[in-house]
């Protein structure tokens, strides 16, 4: 097994030294490049007040290559499917080794505060967001209390 | 973005479609003197040109696999660190904080522009820096660094693969007669590879004692005018590392000055601006009409695919290059004074200087791709337009087979409209430009793509066995 790139040692250190406010990110006690996440839903989304639990990992050729994230929590989102899948950019076709796990951390805070239907994963879910902003929303907010209540 | 890393099975193809300079780096000049001259008819090839023409000249020309093993060699001979081709108290190959595997960059090309101080060298990292630590410490330190990283003697990818006698060229011996002689290509390859890694660990390790003996006999050398003057002096460690700057990519600790991203000025060290490179071939991405049948890649024109050069890691900006400002404190190495007579200026001369010293970070605004002072990430890869061409060849031949079994219906159906109709002028859609060649001689055509599916076949082969040993 190869030793950890310093990369990801100074990275670690400095998400527990100067954490993003409303966001955690461990890594696991066997596999240092496998980080159990949380992010708090942004105030005025339908996600506020719940706690959503993510699995990111550093793949080998980490940073050169993005981090896989994925959400454990369900999540009523156009941009997040069933199996917790993201559509972000940054994770996909605009990932630069300049951005580091807080800044993809960031990006998926942001995704809650502003989905964007026009550019589905989950296609059901951005119809229905589409057709009746409304009631996708308030689907959004009770899928929120239902999985991803505050413990 | 498009930057990808480096992935093994292009490796192979980085070999292909190069000029003749590869053999004649793997000749290692016996002094400074020879090496200059080498590097000096490096560099009359002129980088820029040559990046630019090298393309897919030779790329159809088949080697044979022992001038393709031989290649690959000299190329990885090339990546070894050395510690009496250094520049500026840097050195020639990287350090090694991404893999073997991943240095799939022209090392020739990367030597002169590094010799040239078009590039910043590639220095030996200091994993964390302390401004408390005093000139005693920190020369210390920098003394016990070793030359190259640590590597992974037994990836998992070679594992149970045998190696064999590494003094001896021909491995034949090692590959098992029963198997079919694709099976044995297969597994020639492998052994190949597991050999040339072992290889590579193995001319590393060379020069890593070498240095280490070196420097303690250097140590114990009283008069200094006899020691080795390729190890650098206390005064030029000193001198590069007690001002250094963090990498923003691997985090790690270097002298300055670094490159300097060409368009928004951000510092990059050498061994990260190597691994930056355009993305695979791909086709563009279209707006998906839900009212249209989604075209499969197989059925598009192979002449649509394109690849985009790498944007900026920091700006995102198209066509990711560097500048580099070589240092005004030194000049040591190739092109220079030896490094072990390097002195620092005295105190007072620093002073005097600091004021127009370039190592506060890029002195020059922002510049265009085209600017000679830039290197483009283009540039050390000469061969992407070769592997674009690949691609799109391998595409077309995939697509030609598809017509081959077409065609072979069309054969079977004396009514079939091509049989009848051999003057159709319709519109110059790649298939019925197919079609229409058919007419003439249909089974003299059929021939052709049944050897173009052969082709196909292996090198669909070819595909799935590389995607299997990178998803291992
Ligand atoms: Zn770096
Ligand atoms: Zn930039």
């Amino acid at each position: 097994m190869a030793s950890l790139p310093k990369r990801i040692i100074k990275e670690t250190e400095r998400l527990a030294s100067d954490p993003v406010p409303g966001i955690s990110a461990e890594p696991h006690e066997d596999n240092l490049r496998y980080f159990a996440v949380t992010i708090e839903g942004p105030e005025e989304s339908p996600y506020e007040n719940g706690v959503f639990e993510l699995e990111l990992y550093l793949p080998d050729d980490y940073p050169m290559e993005a981090p896989k994230v994925r959400f454990l929590t369900r999540i009523y989102h156009p941009n997040i499917d069933r199996l917790g899948r993201i559509c972000l950019d940054v994770l996909k076709n605009n990932w630069s080794p300049a951005l580091q796990i807080r800044t993809v951390l960031l990006s998926i805070q942001a995704l809650l505060a502003s989905p964007n239907p026009n550019d589905p994963l989950a296609n059901d879910v951005a119809e229905e967001w589409i057709k009746n902003e409304e009631l996708a929303i308030s689907k959004a907010k009770e899928w929120t209390k239902l999985y991803a209540g505050k413990r | 973005m498009g930057n990808t890393f480096a992935k093994l099975d292009e490796n192979e193809n980085a070999f292909k479609g190069r000029s003749t300079s590869v053999g004649s780096g793997t000749m290692r000049p016996n002094n400074i003197a020879e090496r200059r001259r080498g590097v000096s008819m490096g560099l009359s090839n002129n980088v820029r040109s040559r990046a630019n023409s090298t393309g897919s000249q030779l790329m159809y020309k088949k080697k044979s696999t022992r001038e393709r093993d031989l290649i690959k060699e000299s190329f990885a001979k090339q990546l070894v660190v050395r510690y009496d081709e250094s520049v500026d108290g840097g050195y020639l190959a990287p350090h090694g904080c991404y893999t073997f595997e991943k240095l799939d960059y022209d090392p020739s090309l990367v030597r002169s522009l590094i010799t040239a101080r078009k590039l910043a060298p590639f220095y030996i990292p200091l994993q964390d820096f302390d401004e408390s630590w005093t000139r005693d410490e920190l020369i210390k330190i920098v003394d016990g660094l070793p030359l190259h990283a640590a590597v992974n003697e037994n990836p998992e990818e070679f594992e149970d693969i045998p190696i064999g006698n590494l003094k001896r060229q021909n491995f034949d011996e090692l590959i098992d007669k029963s198997l079919s002689k694709k099976e044995q290509r297969k597994q020639r390859s492998k052994i190949f590879k597991a050999r040339l890694h072992r290889k590579r660990i193995m001319w590393q390790e060379q020069e890593n004692v070498a240095f280490l003996e070196q420097k303690l006999e250097s140590k114990r050398e009283p008069n200094p005018s006899k020691r080795n003057l390729a190890l650098p002096s206390p005064d030029l460690n000193h001198t590069i590392y007690k001002k250094g700057i963090e990498c923003p990519i691997c985090f790690l600790y270097y002298p300055e000055p670094l490159n300097y991203s060409r368009c928004c000025l951000q510092p990059i060290c050498t061994e990260c601006f190597v691994q930056i490179k355009r993305g695979d071939p791909h086709f563009p991405h279209e707006e998906v009409d839900p009212t249209k049948p989604v075209t499969s890649d197989d059925e598009k024109d192979p002449n649509l695919l394109i690849s985009e050069p790498a944007s900026c890691a920091y700006c995102a900006t198209p066509n990711f290059g560097i500048t580099y400002q070589p240092p005004t404190n030194r000049k040591t190495g190739i092109g220079g004074m030896p490094p072990g007579s390097y002195k620092a200026p005295r105190d007072d001369e620093i002073n005097v200087n600091d004021g127009s010293d370039s190592e506060e970070g890029p002195r020059t605004p922002s510049k265009s791709p085209e600017d000679p002072e830039v290197v483009t990430s283009d540039m050390i890869r000469p061969d992407w337009k070769a592997k674009l061409d690949k691609e799109r060849l391998r595409l077309a031949r995939r697509s030609a087979n598809a017509t081959a079994i077409h065609v072979s219906n069309q054969l079977v159906d004396p009514d079939h409209p091509s049989r009848r109709d051999s003057n159709t002028d319709s519109g110059p859609t790649p298939t019925t430009a197919r079609s229409q060649r058919l007419v003439p001689n249909p089974m003299a055509e059929l021939e052709n793509q049944m050897v173009e599916q052969a082709i196909r076949l292996s090198l669909v082969d070819e595909e799935e066995r590389k995607s299997s040993q990178r998803h291992r």
